[in-house]
Protein backbone atom coordinates (compact mmCIF):
# COMPACT_ATOMS: atom_id res chain seq x y z
CA UNK A 1 0.00 0.00 0.00
CA UNK A 2 1.44 3.06 -0.85
CA UNK A 3 1.14 6.16 1.40
CA UNK A 4 -2.06 8.89 0.81
CA UNK A 5 -1.22 11.82 -1.41
CA UNK A 6 -0.54 14.93 0.11
CA UNK A 7 -2.82 17.64 0.25
CA UNK A 8 -2.55 20.48 -2.12
CA UNK A 9 -1.88 22.63 1.21
CA UNK A 10 0.65 20.58 2.01
CA UNK A 11 2.70 20.23 -1.18
CA UNK A 12 2.36 24.09 -1.10
CA UNK A 13 3.89 24.35 2.40
CA UNK A 14 6.86 21.87 1.68
CA UNK A 15 7.70 23.81 -1.29
CA UNK A 16 6.60 21.53 -4.52
CA UNK A 17 8.24 22.45 -7.74
CA UNK A 18 8.33 20.86 -11.11
CA UNK A 19 12.09 20.39 -12.81
CA UNK A 20 13.00 19.06 -16.77
CA UNK A 21 15.07 16.33 -15.66
CA UNK A 22 16.36 13.38 -18.05
CA UNK A 23 13.39 14.95 -20.78
CA UNK A 24 10.33 14.57 -18.36
CA UNK A 25 8.76 17.09 -15.94
CA UNK A 26 9.59 15.80 -12.34
CA UNK A 27 7.93 17.10 -8.97
CA UNK A 28 10.21 17.17 -6.08
CA UNK A 29 9.58 18.74 -2.63
CA UNK A 30 11.32 21.86 -1.60
CA UNK A 31 14.29 19.30 -0.07
CA UNK A 32 14.28 17.53 -3.80
CA UNK A 33 12.48 14.03 -2.93
CA UNK A 34 10.11 13.04 -6.27
CA UNK A 35 6.66 13.63 -4.79
CA UNK A 36 5.58 10.76 -7.01
CA UNK A 37 7.58 7.46 -7.00
CA UNK A 38 6.57 6.61 -10.21
CA UNK A 39 8.23 9.77 -12.44
CA UNK A 40 11.32 7.86 -11.41
CA UNK A 41 13.70 6.32 -13.87
CA UNK A 42 16.78 5.22 -14.51
CA UNK A 43 17.75 8.20 -16.53
CA UNK A 44 16.57 10.57 -14.16
CA UNK A 45 18.13 8.79 -11.24
CA UNK A 46 21.34 8.89 -13.12
CA UNK A 47 20.95 12.59 -14.28
CA UNK A 48 20.40 13.59 -10.75
CA UNK A 49 23.23 11.96 -8.94
CA UNK A 50 25.48 14.08 -11.79
CA UNK A 51 23.98 16.90 -10.91
CA UNK A 52 24.79 15.67 -6.95
CA UNK A 53 28.43 15.15 -8.15
CA UNK A 54 27.90 11.53 -8.74
CA UNK A 55 29.50 11.16 -12.53
CA UNK A 56 29.53 6.96 -12.87
CA UNK A 57 26.58 5.39 -11.26
CA UNK A 58 28.21 2.38 -10.51
CA UNK A 59 26.93 -0.98 -9.22
CA UNK A 60 26.60 -0.79 -5.80
CA UNK A 61 24.31 2.55 -6.32
CA UNK A 62 22.21 0.58 -8.37
CA UNK A 63 21.58 -2.22 -5.95
CA UNK A 64 21.03 0.06 -3.19
CA UNK A 65 18.38 2.15 -5.43
CA UNK A 66 16.64 -1.06 -6.68
CA UNK A 67 16.77 -2.22 -3.38
CA UNK A 68 15.36 0.87 -2.11
CA UNK A 69 12.27 1.02 -4.56
CA UNK A 70 11.36 -3.30 -4.48
CA UNK A 71 11.17 -3.08 -0.83
CA UNK A 72 8.63 0.59 -1.00
CA UNK A 73 6.61 -1.00 -3.68
CA UNK A 74 6.32 -4.70 -1.87
CA UNK A 75 5.55 -2.74 1.60
CA UNK A 76 4.24 0.71 0.69
CA UNK A 77 6.76 2.07 3.25
CA UNK A 78 10.74 2.73 3.09
CA UNK A 79 12.99 -0.34 4.53
CA UNK A 80 14.08 0.13 8.03
CA UNK A 81 18.04 0.59 8.75
CA UNK A 82 18.46 -2.99 9.48
CA UNK A 83 16.76 -4.20 6.51
CA UNK A 84 18.64 -1.82 3.75
CA UNK A 85 21.94 -3.51 5.10
CA UNK A 86 20.17 -7.24 5.20
CA UNK A 87 18.94 -6.25 1.71
CA UNK A 88 21.65 -5.01 0.03
CA UNK A 89 24.80 -6.63 1.84
CA UNK A 90 25.72 -3.04 2.11
CA UNK A 91 26.21 -1.36 5.40
CA UNK A 92 24.77 2.37 6.42
CA UNK A 93 28.43 3.46 6.70
CA UNK A 94 29.73 2.45 2.94
CA UNK A 95 26.03 3.48 1.57
CA UNK A 96 27.11 6.94 3.19
CA UNK A 97 30.14 7.44 1.46
CA UNK A 98 28.90 6.10 -1.73
CA UNK A 99 26.59 8.94 -2.72
CA UNK A 100 27.22 12.33 -2.34
CA UNK A 101 24.69 13.85 0.03
CA UNK A 102 25.09 10.46 2.34
CA UNK A 103 21.67 8.49 3.06
CA UNK A 104 18.89 10.32 3.16
CA UNK A 105 19.92 13.43 0.96
CA UNK A 106 21.73 10.69 -1.44
CA UNK A 107 20.70 7.25 -1.65
CA UNK A 108 16.82 7.83 -0.29
CA UNK A 109 16.50 11.30 -2.52
CA UNK A 110 17.80 9.48 -5.93
CA UNK A 111 15.74 6.55 -5.49
CA UNK A 112 12.92 8.80 -5.99
CA UNK A 113 10.79 7.77 -3.13
CA UNK A 114 8.98 10.53 -0.80
CA UNK A 115 10.76 12.39 1.70
CA UNK A 116 11.18 10.50 4.63
CA UNK A 117 9.89 13.02 7.34
CA UNK A 118 10.96 12.12 10.73
CA UNK A 119 9.79 14.70 13.34
CA UNK A 120 12.85 16.47 14.00
CA UNK B 1 7.17 -7.19 14.45
CA UNK B 2 9.58 -5.97 17.35
CA UNK B 3 13.05 -6.03 16.45
CA UNK B 4 14.49 -9.48 18.04
CA UNK B 5 18.23 -7.93 18.19
CA UNK B 6 19.64 -6.43 21.03
CA UNK B 7 19.16 -2.50 20.86
CA UNK B 8 21.73 -0.11 22.84
CA UNK B 9 18.70 2.51 23.80
CA UNK B 10 19.99 6.08 23.70
CA UNK B 11 16.87 8.02 23.22
CA UNK B 12 15.60 7.83 26.97
CA UNK B 13 14.80 11.80 27.26
CA UNK B 14 12.28 10.64 24.71
CA UNK B 15 10.99 8.40 27.31
CA UNK B 16 12.60 5.92 28.89
CA UNK B 17 12.68 2.50 27.83
CA UNK B 18 12.29 -0.56 28.48
CA UNK B 19 10.09 -0.35 31.99
CA UNK B 20 11.54 -1.58 35.08
CA UNK B 21 10.25 -4.93 35.64
CA UNK B 22 7.19 -4.55 37.56
CA UNK B 23 5.80 -1.64 37.05
CA UNK B 24 3.47 -2.54 34.01
CA UNK B 25 2.53 -5.65 35.59
CA UNK B 26 1.51 -3.55 38.82
CA UNK B 27 -0.27 -1.29 36.93
CA UNK B 28 -2.56 -3.75 34.71
CA UNK B 29 -2.67 -5.71 37.93
CA UNK B 30 -4.38 -2.81 39.88
CA UNK B 31 -6.28 -1.98 36.61
CA UNK B 32 -7.44 -5.28 36.71
CA UNK B 33 -9.35 -5.49 39.93
CA UNK B 34 -9.80 -1.60 40.16
CA UNK B 35 -10.46 -0.46 36.57
CA UNK B 36 -13.73 1.68 37.02
CA UNK B 37 -14.40 5.00 36.64
CA UNK B 38 -13.12 7.06 39.84
CA UNK B 39 -15.54 8.96 42.39
CA UNK B 40 -18.11 9.19 39.38
CA UNK B 41 -20.70 6.51 41.03
CA UNK B 42 -21.53 5.46 44.90
CA UNK B 43 -21.16 1.75 44.26
CA UNK B 44 -18.33 0.54 46.50
CA UNK B 45 -15.66 0.44 43.32
CA UNK B 46 -15.56 3.19 42.19
CA UNK B 47 -15.34 4.87 45.80
CA UNK B 48 -12.49 2.49 46.14
CA UNK B 49 -10.88 3.40 43.32
CA UNK B 50 -11.46 7.10 43.90
CA UNK B 51 -9.51 6.81 47.33
CA UNK B 52 -6.95 5.32 45.05
CA UNK B 53 -6.52 7.96 42.65
CA UNK B 54 -6.59 10.65 45.95
CA UNK B 55 -3.91 8.45 47.36
CA UNK B 56 -1.95 8.84 44.24
CA UNK B 57 -2.77 12.43 43.97
CA UNK B 58 -0.55 12.83 48.06
CA UNK B 59 2.32 10.36 45.92
CA UNK B 60 2.74 12.79 43.31
CA UNK B 61 2.46 15.80 45.81
CA UNK B 62 5.11 14.42 48.29
CA UNK B 63 7.24 13.52 45.15
CA UNK B 64 7.29 17.48 44.20
CA UNK B 65 6.81 19.34 47.39
CA UNK B 66 3.49 20.63 46.87
CA UNK B 67 1.22 21.53 49.10
CA UNK B 68 -2.00 20.19 48.47
CA UNK B 69 -2.95 16.81 46.53
CA UNK B 70 -6.32 18.43 45.78
CA UNK B 71 -4.55 20.63 43.17
CA UNK B 72 -2.50 17.64 41.58
CA UNK B 73 -3.77 17.65 37.86
CA UNK B 74 -3.63 14.36 35.89
CA UNK B 75 -2.81 14.79 32.22
CA UNK B 76 -2.01 12.76 29.07
CA UNK B 77 1.60 14.42 29.15
CA UNK B 78 3.71 17.42 29.95
CA UNK B 79 2.46 18.87 26.62
CA UNK B 80 -1.12 18.58 28.08
CA UNK B 81 -0.66 19.68 31.20
CA UNK B 82 1.62 23.00 29.65
CA UNK B 83 -1.52 23.66 27.36
CA UNK B 84 -3.82 23.62 30.17
CA UNK B 85 -1.63 25.79 32.11
CA UNK B 86 -0.80 28.40 29.80
CA UNK B 87 -4.11 28.64 28.06
CA UNK B 88 -5.84 28.74 31.78
CA UNK B 89 -3.54 31.78 32.56
CA UNK B 90 -3.35 33.64 29.75
CA UNK B 91 -5.25 37.06 29.33
CA UNK B 92 -5.52 39.97 26.79
CA UNK B 93 -2.33 42.27 27.49
CA UNK B 94 -0.62 39.85 29.61
CA UNK B 95 3.63 39.69 29.50
CA UNK B 96 5.38 36.76 29.78
CA UNK B 97 9.02 36.10 29.91
CA UNK B 98 10.01 32.24 29.20
CA UNK B 99 13.48 30.98 27.55
CA UNK B 100 14.91 30.05 24.34
CA UNK B 101 15.87 26.60 25.76
CA UNK B 102 12.31 25.76 25.55
CA UNK B 103 10.91 22.60 24.20
CA UNK B 104 8.12 23.69 21.58
CA UNK B 105 5.31 22.38 24.16
CA UNK B 106 5.89 25.78 25.87
CA UNK B 107 7.10 28.09 22.51
CA UNK B 108 4.66 26.66 20.58
CA UNK B 109 1.28 27.88 22.66
CA UNK B 110 3.40 30.82 23.67
CA UNK B 111 4.11 31.91 20.17
CA UNK B 112 0.49 31.36 18.79
CA UNK B 113 -0.54 33.68 21.77
CA UNK B 114 1.81 36.47 20.70
CA UNK B 115 1.36 36.05 17.11
CA UNK B 116 -2.79 36.36 17.79
CA UNK B 117 -1.68 39.62 19.63
CA UNK B 118 -2.90 38.86 22.66
CA UNK B 119 0.52 38.59 24.61
CA UNK B 120 3.82 40.14 24.60
CA UNK B 121 6.40 37.53 25.16
CA UNK B 122 9.86 38.01 26.34
CA UNK B 123 12.18 35.44 25.56
CA UNK B 124 15.66 35.24 27.37
CA UNK B 125 19.10 33.72 25.95
CA UNK B 126 21.12 31.09 27.27
CA UNK B 127 25.09 30.88 28.01
CA UNK B 128 27.35 29.35 25.55
CA UNK B 129 27.52 26.45 28.58
CA UNK B 130 23.36 26.41 28.10
CA UNK B 131 22.42 27.92 31.21
CA UNK B 132 20.39 31.08 31.81
CA UNK B 133 21.40 33.80 33.75
CA UNK B 134 19.27 34.35 36.62
CA UNK B 135 19.63 38.03 36.80
CA UNK B 136 18.44 38.23 32.74
CA UNK B 137 14.84 36.83 34.27
CA UNK B 138 15.26 39.60 36.50
CA UNK B 139 15.59 41.73 34.13
CA UNK B 140 13.02 40.52 32.00
CA UNK B 141 10.41 41.09 34.28
CA UNK B 142 8.29 43.88 33.96
CA UNK B 143 5.22 45.18 36.08
CA UNK B 144 2.80 43.61 33.28
CA UNK B 145 4.43 40.06 33.51
CA UNK B 146 1.95 37.97 34.26
CA UNK B 147 4.21 34.83 34.90
CA UNK B 148 7.40 33.29 34.14
CA UNK B 149 7.99 29.84 32.58
CA UNK B 150 10.86 27.72 32.16
CA UNK B 151 12.18 24.46 32.18
CA UNK B 152 14.13 22.86 34.76
CA UNK B 153 16.52 21.22 32.45
CA UNK B 154 17.15 21.93 28.35
CA UNK B 155 15.76 18.47 26.48
CA UNK B 156 18.97 19.30 24.07
CA UNK B 157 21.48 20.06 26.61
CA UNK B 158 20.65 18.77 29.53
CA UNK B 159 22.15 21.76 31.39
CA UNK B 160 20.24 22.28 35.01
CA UNK B 161 18.86 25.70 34.84
CA UNK B 162 18.81 27.76 38.76
CA UNK B 163 15.21 27.44 39.19
CA UNK B 164 15.84 28.15 43.32
CA UNK B 165 17.41 31.31 42.39
CA UNK B 166 15.01 32.05 39.82
CA UNK B 167 12.27 31.09 42.44
CA UNK B 168 13.66 33.65 45.08
CA UNK B 169 13.86 36.46 42.02
CA UNK B 170 10.52 35.63 40.84
CA UNK B 171 9.16 35.87 44.70
CA UNK B 172 10.03 38.98 45.24
CA UNK B 173 8.68 40.18 42.40
CA UNK B 174 5.62 38.65 43.25
CA UNK B 175 5.62 36.95 39.55
CA UNK B 176 4.66 32.82 39.32
CA UNK B 177 7.41 30.63 38.36
CA UNK B 178 6.18 27.48 36.41
CA UNK B 179 8.41 24.87 35.80
CA UNK B 180 8.86 22.21 33.34
CA UNK B 181 10.25 19.46 34.66
CA UNK B 182 9.78 16.68 31.75
CA UNK B 183 13.58 15.96 32.12
CA UNK B 184 14.48 15.98 35.62
CA UNK B 185 11.45 14.49 37.26
CA UNK B 186 12.84 11.38 38.62
CA UNK B 187 16.07 12.30 38.26
CA UNK B 188 16.76 15.56 40.67
CA UNK B 189 14.77 16.16 43.84
CA UNK B 190 12.32 18.65 42.99
CA UNK B 191 10.95 20.79 46.21
CA UNK B 192 8.42 23.53 44.23
CA UNK B 193 7.26 25.19 47.19
CA UNK B 194 10.44 25.20 49.01
CA UNK B 195 12.03 26.84 45.75
CA UNK B 196 9.26 29.27 45.45
CA UNK B 197 7.71 27.61 42.36
CA UNK B 198 4.08 28.12 41.42
CA UNK B 199 3.34 24.91 39.49
CA UNK B 200 5.67 22.05 37.56
CA UNK B 201 4.22 20.47 34.95
CA UNK B 202 5.20 16.91 34.43
CA UNK B 203 5.61 13.61 32.26
CA UNK B 204 5.10 10.02 33.85
CA UNK B 205 6.97 7.93 30.70
CA UNK B 206 10.10 9.61 30.96
CA UNK B 207 12.61 9.20 34.50
CA UNK B 208 9.38 8.34 36.45
CA UNK B 209 9.51 5.33 34.59
CA UNK B 210 5.65 4.96 34.43
CA UNK B 211 3.99 4.22 30.73
CA UNK B 212 2.99 6.68 27.94
CA UNK B 213 -0.53 8.92 28.36
CA UNK B 214 -0.19 10.05 31.56
CA UNK B 215 1.36 13.23 32.96
CA UNK B 216 0.24 16.18 34.94
CA UNK B 217 0.23 19.34 37.11
CA UNK B 218 0.55 19.98 40.37
CA UNK B 219 -0.30 23.88 41.61
CA UNK B 220 0.62 25.98 44.37
CA UNK B 221 -2.54 27.23 46.25
CA UNK B 222 -1.03 30.64 45.28
CA UNK B 223 -2.07 30.08 41.60
CA UNK B 224 -5.64 30.06 40.05
CA UNK B 225 -5.87 28.29 36.49
CA UNK B 226 -8.90 28.67 34.59
CA UNK B 227 -10.52 26.08 32.86
CA UNK B 228 -10.06 25.98 29.24
CA UNK B 229 -12.03 22.43 28.43
CA UNK B 230 -15.24 21.75 30.35
CA UNK B 231 -17.44 18.29 30.54
CA UNK B 232 -18.52 15.38 32.59
CA UNK B 233 -16.54 15.54 36.30
CA UNK B 234 -18.51 13.91 39.04
CA UNK B 235 -19.55 16.61 40.49
CA UNK B 236 -22.40 19.37 40.32
CA UNK B 237 -24.11 17.57 37.33
CA UNK B 238 -27.04 19.63 38.19
CA UNK B 239 -25.15 22.72 36.68
CA UNK B 240 -24.29 23.34 33.46
CA UNK B 241 -21.50 25.86 34.66
CA UNK B 242 -18.19 24.09 34.99
CA UNK B 243 -17.00 22.92 38.62
CA UNK B 244 -14.24 25.50 39.89
CA UNK B 245 -13.11 22.75 42.00
CA UNK B 246 -9.98 21.71 42.01
CA UNK B 247 -8.73 18.85 40.73
CA UNK B 248 -12.27 18.08 38.47
CA UNK B 249 -12.23 22.05 37.49
CA UNK B 250 -8.56 20.86 35.08
CA UNK B 251 -9.78 17.48 34.66
CA UNK B 252 -12.47 17.43 32.46
CA UNK B 253 -13.77 14.03 31.31
CA UNK B 254 -12.65 10.35 32.54
CA UNK B 255 -9.40 10.77 33.69
CA UNK B 256 -6.73 8.03 32.44
CA UNK B 257 -6.78 5.88 35.43
CA UNK B 258 -4.61 2.53 34.02
CA UNK B 259 -1.81 5.40 33.19
CA UNK B 260 -2.07 7.03 36.71
CA UNK B 261 -2.00 3.24 38.57
CA UNK B 262 1.16 3.17 36.11
CA UNK B 263 2.57 6.59 37.19
CA UNK B 264 2.35 5.21 41.24
CA UNK B 265 4.15 2.07 40.14
CA UNK B 266 6.85 4.35 38.28
CA UNK B 267 7.04 6.39 41.22
CA UNK B 268 7.46 3.68 43.87
CA UNK B 269 10.17 2.01 41.60
CA UNK B 270 11.84 5.44 41.38
CA UNK B 271 11.62 5.70 45.19
CA UNK B 272 12.69 1.95 45.66
CA UNK B 273 15.88 2.31 43.27
CA UNK B 274 16.72 5.48 45.26
CA UNK B 275 16.95 8.44 43.00
CA UNK B 276 20.21 9.24 43.74
CA UNK B 277 21.51 6.21 42.75
CA UNK B 278 19.78 6.11 39.51
CA UNK B 279 21.43 9.63 38.82
CA UNK B 280 25.09 8.60 40.15
CA UNK B 281 25.41 5.65 37.78
CA UNK B 282 23.24 7.81 35.09
CA UNK B 283 25.53 10.86 35.15
CA UNK B 284 28.63 8.73 35.61
CA UNK B 285 28.04 6.83 32.12
CA UNK B 286 26.68 10.11 30.70
CA UNK B 287 30.19 12.11 31.79
CA UNK B 288 32.26 8.81 30.05
CA UNK B 289 30.35 9.10 27.38
CA UNK B 290 30.74 12.82 26.99
CA UNK B 291 34.49 12.51 27.15
CA UNK B 292 34.94 10.10 24.91
CA UNK B 293 32.92 11.81 22.40
CA UNK B 294 35.01 14.68 22.82
CA UNK B 295 38.12 12.77 22.06
CA UNK B 296 37.20 11.64 18.71
CA UNK B 297 38.23 13.10 16.04
CA UNK B 298 35.78 15.41 13.75
CA UNK B 299 33.05 14.93 16.97
CA UNK B 300 31.44 18.25 18.28
CA UNK B 301 29.44 17.83 21.82
CA UNK B 302 27.12 19.85 23.50
CA UNK B 303 27.66 20.82 26.07
CA UNK B 304 31.20 21.51 24.98
CA UNK B 305 32.42 21.37 28.47
CA UNK B 306 30.95 20.41 31.72
CA UNK B 307 32.28 20.92 34.55
CA UNK B 308 30.76 20.69 37.76
CA UNK B 309 27.53 22.48 36.89
CA UNK B 310 24.18 20.83 37.26
CA UNK B 311 23.26 18.42 34.51
CA UNK B 312 21.30 15.66 33.37
CA UNK B 313 22.08 12.90 31.08
CA UNK B 314 21.88 14.15 27.65
CA UNK B 315 24.34 15.56 25.09
CA UNK B 316 24.49 16.18 21.81
CA UNK B 317 26.85 15.49 18.76
CA UNK B 318 27.67 16.22 15.58
CA UNK B 319 30.36 14.58 13.39
CA UNK B 320 32.07 16.51 11.01
CA UNK B 321 30.97 15.99 7.41
CA UNK B 322 27.74 14.25 8.26
CA UNK B 323 24.12 14.51 8.22
CA UNK B 324 22.86 13.74 11.68
CA UNK B 325 19.99 12.15 10.49
CA UNK B 326 22.64 9.48 8.45
CA UNK B 327 24.73 9.53 11.38
CA UNK B 328 21.74 8.16 13.35
CA UNK B 329 20.63 5.73 10.88
CA UNK B 330 24.50 4.44 10.63
CA UNK B 331 24.32 3.93 14.60
CA UNK B 332 21.16 2.49 14.33
CA UNK B 333 21.62 0.07 11.11
CA UNK B 334 25.36 -1.37 11.74
CA UNK B 335 25.61 -0.82 15.29
CA UNK B 336 22.04 -0.92 17.28
CA UNK B 337 22.05 2.21 18.82
CA UNK B 338 18.93 4.11 19.22
CA UNK B 339 19.92 7.65 19.44
CA UNK B 340 17.39 10.64 18.09
CA UNK B 341 19.01 12.65 15.45
CA UNK B 342 17.34 16.24 14.48
CA UNK B 343 16.03 19.33 16.38
CA UNK B 344 14.38 17.58 19.52
CA UNK B 345 11.49 19.61 19.28
CA UNK B 346 13.68 22.99 20.86
CA UNK B 347 14.41 24.59 17.35
CA UNK B 348 15.54 27.74 19.24
CA UNK B 349 18.69 26.15 21.01
CA UNK B 350 19.73 24.70 17.64
CA UNK B 351 19.20 28.11 16.20
CA UNK B 352 21.44 29.44 19.01
CA UNK B 353 23.88 26.62 18.84
CA UNK B 354 24.43 27.44 15.50
CA UNK B 355 23.22 23.48 14.83
CA UNK B 356 20.62 24.59 12.82
CA UNK B 357 18.02 23.42 10.72
CA UNK B 358 19.57 19.96 10.54
CA UNK B 359 20.29 19.20 14.47
CA UNK B 360 22.12 16.72 15.73
CA UNK B 361 22.08 13.80 17.46
CA UNK B 362 21.14 13.31 20.85
CA UNK B 363 22.51 10.57 23.34
CA UNK B 364 19.87 10.69 26.46
CA UNK B 365 20.61 7.76 28.89
CA UNK B 366 18.43 6.02 31.32
CA UNK B 367 18.80 3.55 34.39
CA UNK B 368 19.35 0.38 32.43
CA UNK B 369 22.05 1.27 30.18
CA UNK B 370 25.64 0.31 31.29
CA UNK B 371 29.10 0.96 30.80
CA UNK B 372 29.36 -1.79 27.89
CA UNK B 373 27.28 0.76 26.25
CA UNK B 374 29.21 2.97 26.30
CA UNK B 375 31.72 1.29 25.25
CA UNK B 376 30.35 0.22 22.21
CA UNK B 377 29.29 3.62 21.29
CA UNK B 378 32.52 5.00 21.30
CA UNK B 379 33.42 2.34 19.41
CA UNK B 380 30.98 2.37 16.84
CA UNK B 381 31.58 6.35 17.01
CA UNK B 382 35.29 6.15 16.78
CA UNK B 383 34.87 3.86 13.45
CA UNK B 384 32.52 6.05 11.71
CA UNK B 385 34.75 9.22 12.28
CA UNK B 386 37.34 6.57 11.26
CA UNK B 387 35.67 6.14 7.95
CA UNK B 388 35.12 9.74 6.43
Amino acid sequence: MERTAPTAAVRQELGERVRLIAGREITFDGEGFFWDPHQWSEEAAAALAEEAGLKDVGEAHWTILQFLREYYFQNGRSPLNRQIKEGTGISLMEMEALFPGGIKYGARRLAGLPNPRNCI
Amino acid sequence: MASSRKTIYLDNAATTFPKPPGVLEEMIEVYSNLGVSPGRGSYDLSMEAEERVMDIRRQVCQFFGGSDPERVIFSYNATDALNTLIQGLIRPDFRVVSSRLEHNSVLRPLHYFSQQGIIRLDLIPFGSEGFIDPMAVSEAIRPDTSFVILTHASNVLGTVQPVERIGEICRERGVPLLLDVTQTAGRLPIRMEEWGVSAVAFTGHKSLLGPTGIGGLVLSPRLDVEATRFGGTGRDSLSLDHTRVYPQRLEAGTINVAGIFGLSAGLRCTSSRGMENIYSKEIGLARRLHHGLNSIKGVRVYPAILNDAPWVPIMLCNMEGMDPEDLASILDGDFGIAARAGLHCAPLVHEDLGTSPKGGVRFSLGPFNTDEDIDQVLEAMDTISGSK
